[in-house]
C-alpha cells in the first residue's frame, strides 16, 4: 500500500491494518520520519514538501517492488506526506512485515535509503532566518549505495 | 485518433516499440460468469467433481496472461513482472466476478494480457463446472483501468480518460509560479511539454512551457536542453551540476529519445523522507 497525502497518519493504525487477519507474519518493523526543528539552519519553523504527482507513486512502487524482490516480505505500507508541515509532525511511514525479523529490518532500511535518493520529493525549510531549499546529502547517497550489487 | 496496428496502407502490422521509453505499465480487467445458485454453492463448498475450481482458474488465468502473444496476432511477447487473478463470489446475483491485474516495466501496455487472463479464467470456470451446469454464461469482460504509456491513464468508472492528477504541492513562501501536470501541448505542431520543479522552478521562474519538436537539433533530452538554452541562456543551468530529468515520469539521460507530446521534467536532486 502506497499513499502520498497531505493529511497526517497514525503509525499504529497503519500497522494494525497491515497485520489484520494475518497469522503468517512473524515480524513487523515500522519507521516514522519526523520534522526536526533544526537542520541546515537552527530554528526551523516549518517545511513544505513538493512532489511530482504520478512519478512519485510510480517511484515508490518501484522501490517497494525492488524490496519485495530482494527479501521475502509479507506486506509493505509506505505513506509520504506533502504540503506544509511543522516540527514534530510525521513526514514518512514505512511498515514492513515478514516471516523473520532480519528481513523486515533490512527491507525497511533499504526502502528508506532508496526513498530518500530516488523518490521525487523536495523539501523547502522555513526558518527564522529565511526560506531555503534543502540540499541533497552525500551521506544519503552513501547510505543508498550500500545496497548496490 | 488512429489505429496503431494498421500501417499507412491499412495493412495489419506489429508496432515497432524499440524506441519507446520504458515505463511502468499496469492494467486491470474484469469479467463474470453467471450460473445456477446450486452450482455456485457447490463451487463455494469445493465439492464439484473436478476439484478446487478457483485455484485451477487462477493458475489458468496467470498462464494465459503470459501466453497472450501466442493468441492475439499482433501482440508483443512481454516479460510480465506481476499477474494476479482474483475471484469474488456474488451470491445475490449467482455469479463469480473475475478480475486480473498485469504489470511490467516496458514499452507496451498490458491490457490485452489482463483481458486474456480474465477470459481464460472464465473459460476454465466453465470447464470446471460444466458437468453440473451447462447454462452458465460468461459476460462483461472489459478493461477497468490502465496506467502508463503515451495514451495516458484510463479508468472505466471515470468515464474514459482520467482527470489530470492534482497539481504538485507548490511551496508557500517565495513561490514563483505554479505547476500543472497532464496538460496538452499548447502548440499546433508536434511538441514536448517541459516542466521545471522545486528549486529549479523558483530560480528559473519557469514552471512549464512547450517546445516544438522541430526546434530540437536532435530528438532527445540533450537536443531539448540545447533548444532551451538557445531560447534563454538561463537554461544553461540544465546542463550544469546536478539537474535530473524524467521523460514521461521515468528517469532519463541526455540520450533518451523524445517524441510528440512527451512530458519532460527537470528537477534538482530529491530530498524527501
Amino acid at each position: 500500500m502506497i499513499r502520498v497525502q497531505q493529511a497526517s497518519f497514525d503509525a499504529g493504525e497503519e500497522q494494525r491494518a497491515l497485520l489484520a487477519g494475518r497469522t503468517d507474519i512473524g515480524a513487523v518493523v515500522s519507521f516514522t520520519g519526523l520534522v526536526r526543528d533544526f537542520n541546515e539552519r537552527p530554528e526551523v519553523i516549518a517545511l513544505t514538501l513538493e512532489h511530482y504527482p504520478g512519478m512519485t507513486e510510480a517511484a515508490l512502487g518501484e522501490i517497494v517492488s525492488e524490496a519485495e524482490r530482494r527479501w521475502s516480505l509479507q506486506g509493505v505500507s509506505v505513506i509520504h506526506r506533502v504540503g506544509r508541515l511543522a516540527p514534530g509532525d510525521p513526514i514518512v511511514l514505512v511498515v514492513v512485515a515478514s516471516e523473520h525479523r532480519r528481513q523486515a529490518f533490512e527491507a525497511c532500511d533499504f526502502i528508506m535509503d532508496y526513498l530518500k535518493t530516488r523518490a521525487p520529493f523536495w523539501k523547502k525549510e522555513h526558518s527564522a532566518s529565511g526560506d531555503y531549499w534543502v540540499a541533497e546529502r552525500e551521506s544519503d547517497q552513501r547510505d543508498a549505495s550500500r545496497w548496490e550489487r | 485518433m488512429t489505429l496503431t496496428h494498421l500501417n499507412q496502407r491499412g495493412e495489419a502490422h506489429m508496432v515497432d516499440v524499440a524506441d519507446k521509453p520504458e515505463s511502468r505499465r499496469e492494467a486491470t480487467a474484469s469479467g463474470q460468469i453467471t450460473m445456477q445458485p446450486a452450482t455456485l454453492a457447490l463451487l463455494a463448498e469445493g465439492s464439484l467433481p473436478k476439484g478446487d475450481v478457483l485455484a485451477t482458474a487462477r493458475i489458468a488465468g496467470i498462464q494465459a496472461a503470459k501466453r497472450t502473444h501466442e493468441l492475439i496476432p499482433l501482440c508483443h511477447a512481454l516479460p510480465l513482472s506481476k499477474v494476479s487473478v482474483d475471484f469474488r463470489l456474488d451470491e445475490a446475483n449467482s455469479r463469480v466476478e473475475v478480475s486480473a491485474t498485469c504489470r511490467l516495466n516496458g514499452r507496451t501496455g498490458v491490457e490485452m494480457e489482463a483481458l486474456t487472463a480474465v477470459s481464460v479464467a472464465c473459460l476454465t470456470l466453465y470447464d470446471m463446472c460444466k458437468a453440473v451446469d451447462k447454462d452458465m454464461e460468461i459476460g462483461a469482460i472489459r478493461l477497468e483501468a490502465k496506467s502508463g504509456g503515451r495514451s495516458g491513464d484510463y479508468r472505466r468508472d471515470a468515464g474514459g480518460a482520467v482527470a489530470p492528477p492534482e497539481a504538485p504541492i507548490v511551496t508557500g513562501e517565495g513561490a514563483a509560479g505554479e505547476v500543472s501536470v497532464g496538460l496538452r501541448c499548447d502548440l499546433e505542431s508536434p511538441c514536448v511539454r517541459v516542466k521545471c520543479l522545486a528549486e529549479l522552478r523558483e530560480s528559473l521562474g519557469v514552471s512549464e512551457l512547450s517546445v516544438a519538436l522541430d526546434d530540437l537539433p536532435t530528438a532527445d533530452v540533450g537536443g531539448l536542453k540545447a533548444a532551451l538554452i538557445e531560447r534563454d541562456p538561463r537554461f544553461s543551468r540544465l546542463s550544469e551540476g546536478r539537474v535530473l530529468c524524467a521523460v514521461n515520469q521515468v528517469m532519463a539521460v541526455d540520450a533518451t529519445p523524445i517524441t510528440d507530446d512527451d512530458e519532460v521534467a527537470f528537477f534538482p536532486p530529491v530530498t524527501g523522507g
